[in-house]
């Protein structure tokens, strides 16, 4: 594969940082990474472009301008961009200012005559391989496509002077979510409910199932998003986590495409809904047809015998 | 205060099937509205309501098959929008997400006197999440996204918006694009009388040529192909009596 002359990676939190300037080194000649904030964190790529402090006064969005001069005077031939919601919109804003397209939530990227990514398009029912032949090539990236490096190479470091921005975003506050922190990407065991649960007390079947035999619970977008009964960090699926568990039970969960790609590499998939129908059906190894509110209880006590 | 909320009409998941060459089939797919642009028209309509302004225009990019079936017009504009404005041409099927941004801002642009314009999370097919933070930047607008929520405070907006760690609360001056959380609102299901009523609404659907854009893109598409599908073993049984449920408990043993 050969390597690109210069690759940018623009993220807001350490990990993505990390796992980007990973990737930048496998990809560029020469690799630099775009930083707002605590200025110890920066590192890992050949050169850091610091933009200052992050607060009230300066969140990351009123550095655009600071940036798309940046891009516009290094050209860059690719910027690595954390799929995070606010590296999501610099994203855009960036690919805008350069006359491109951004080839979005990236899950594989290689260099062949141009930036080719592969996607998930159609809500996970297929791959998109798209290829870039823009002079810079905007990428958000998927978590986890890279392994992090955690060395903060000495980088030299270059302070970019501030453009400020029109005035018409003032932050009133920021405040920082109570959010418990759970990695079901990395979970062995997950148990995962959906839109058959009636209530945030029914969740309470599934946990005791879980905490049987040493599961994480997820659920479907429709639990986190809408009910709120689950954090958001326990949806599984295309716009959510992509787990690679050992073993998946889904529960009062119609099996959408959207959904179970986030699990179809799963080596056993269970299914317990009472819909003999249901489309889960056709993707799991073993089933059964029934009623959550049965099966639960009496599984849950036969296993932990 | 002038609002447009932007929509997309996209092919029926359910009704999309893999051919043998493992491309996809979406002739048998009818196309409906993008379920979390129905979140911007939401938020469009209730900002409306909220303001005693005009109704909400929606605007949409696609080709003469979607955007001019009258069920599909109907879809869009049963939820309190009060007209349409479609750019329709064969040529702008698969367009990239800068492409279709351009358009948008080209009829934007052409519509005229815009404050505001809401964009979903995500088109509901393609779900690149891009369209919205393109758009901002072309119309150099202020341009926000993982906005849950929008109030009017005079001329201006408060804007909440949802990140990962952290909400922040923004003072926004128009004009101004955002990009709707899909938890901003429960979008309203419309009724008979809104249905028939949104066939009385005013529709204006613009050709290519109609206006003014260069939608010259450098990212080309090499394939889109369903991923191959894991073979499972696919034994159900049926019925939750407690021998079934103990055979459930054994098959799961084996492989915890
Ligand atoms: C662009 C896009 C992206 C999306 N991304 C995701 C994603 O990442 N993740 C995701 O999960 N979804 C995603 N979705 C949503 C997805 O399309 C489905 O709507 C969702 O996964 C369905 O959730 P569910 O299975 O919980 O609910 P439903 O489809 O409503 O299924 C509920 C199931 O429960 C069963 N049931 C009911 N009562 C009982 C009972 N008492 N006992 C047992 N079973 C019972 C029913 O038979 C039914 O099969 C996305 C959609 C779009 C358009
Ligand atoms: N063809 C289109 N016509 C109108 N609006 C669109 C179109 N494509 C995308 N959008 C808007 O942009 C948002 C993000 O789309 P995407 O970047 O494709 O995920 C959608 O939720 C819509 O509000």
């Amino acid at each position: 594969m050969s390597k690109l002359a210069k690759v940018f990676v623009f993220a807001e939190h350490v990990d993505a940082m990390r796992e980007l300037a990973q990737g930048a080194a496998q990809l560029g000649e020469t690799t630099a990474l775009i930083w707002a904030g605590d200025k110890s964190q920066a590192g890992g790529t050949d050169t850091v472009y610091y933009l200052g402090e992050l607060s009230n006064e300066r969140i990351l969005e009123h550095y655009a301008p600071t940036i798309i001069n940046l891009i516009k005077t290094e050209q860059p031939s690719l910027v690595l961009v954390e799929s995070s919601r606010k590296g999501r919109l610099m994203a855009g804003i960036i690919a805008a200012a350069m006359g491109t397209s951004v080839l979005a939530d990236a899950a594989q990227i290689t260099v062949d005559n141009g930036v080719v990514t592969q996607r998930m398009v159609y809500g996970g029912a297929a791959l998109s391989t798209e290829r870039s032949t823009a002079p810079t090539t905007v990428a958000t990236v998927s978590a986890g496509i890279f392994e992090a490096t955690d060395t903060g190479k000495a980088a030299n470091l270059v302070e970019v002077p501030f453009i400020a921005p029109a005035p018409t975003v003032k932050c009133l506050e920021r405040k920082i979510k109570a959010g418990e922190s759970v990695n079901l990407r990395a979970a062995k065991r997950i148990v995962a409910v959906g839109r058959g649960f009636t209530s945030p007390e029914e969740l309470q079947l599934a946990e005791q199932l879980a905490a049987a035999i040493g599961a994480e619970v997820g659920c479907t977008r429709p639990i986190a998003e809408e009910e709120k009964w689950m954090d958001k960090a326990r949806y599984i699926g295309v716009s959510g986590v992509m787990a690679k568990p050992e073993l998946y039970i889904g529960i009062g969960i119609s099996g959408q495409v959207q959904h179970m790609v986030g699990v179809s590499s799963a080596r056993t998939i269970i299914a317990i809904n009472s819909d003999k129908n249901a489309m889960i059906f056709n993707q799991c190894d073993y089933g059964i047809v029934g009623d959550l509110k049965t099966v639960l209880p009496a599984l849950t006590a036969k296993l932990s015998k | 205060m002038k609002i447009v909320a932007c929509v997309k009409a996209v092919p029926e998941e359910q009704d999309i099937s893999i051919k043998p060459d493992h491309t996809l089939d979406l002739s048998k797919a009818e196309l409906k509205v993008g379920q979390y642009d129905l979140n911007a028209v939401e938020a469009a309509v209730q900002l409306q309501e909220a303001t005693g302004s005009e109704e909400p225009l929606l605007v949409s990019i696609g080709t003469p098959k979607g955007l001019k079936n009258t069920k599909l017009q109907k879809a869009m504009l049963s939820r309190g929008a009060g007209a349409l404005f479609g750019v329709a041409d064969d040529s702008l099927d698969s367009i990239d997400a800068l492409a279709t941004a351009s358009i948008l801002a080209a009829a934007i642009t052409k519509i005229g006197g815009v404050d505001l314009v809401v964009c979903g999370e995500g088109s509901g097919d393609i779900y690149s999440q891009q369209v919205g933070p393109l758009l901002g930047q072309l119309l150099g607008f202020a341009n926000l996204n993982a906005v849950s929520r929008i109030t009017p405070r005079g001329e201006k907006l408060e804007v909440e918006r949802t990140l990962e760690n952290e909400v922040e609360v923004l003072e926004v001056t128009l004009p101004a694009v955002l990009s709707v959380t899909t938890d901003i609102n429960k979008a309203r299901i419309p009724g008979l009388k809104e249905i028939l009523a949104a066939g009385k609404k005013p529709i204006t659907v613009w050709g290519a040529g109609d206006l003014a854009m260069t939608a010259a893109s450098n990212i080309e598409v090499i394939s889109t192909l369903a991923p191959p599908k894991a073979e499972r073993k696919q034994i159900v049984l049926e019925g939750d009596s407690d021998e079934n449920i103990s055979q459930l408990a054994d098959n799961l043993r084996k492989v915890l």
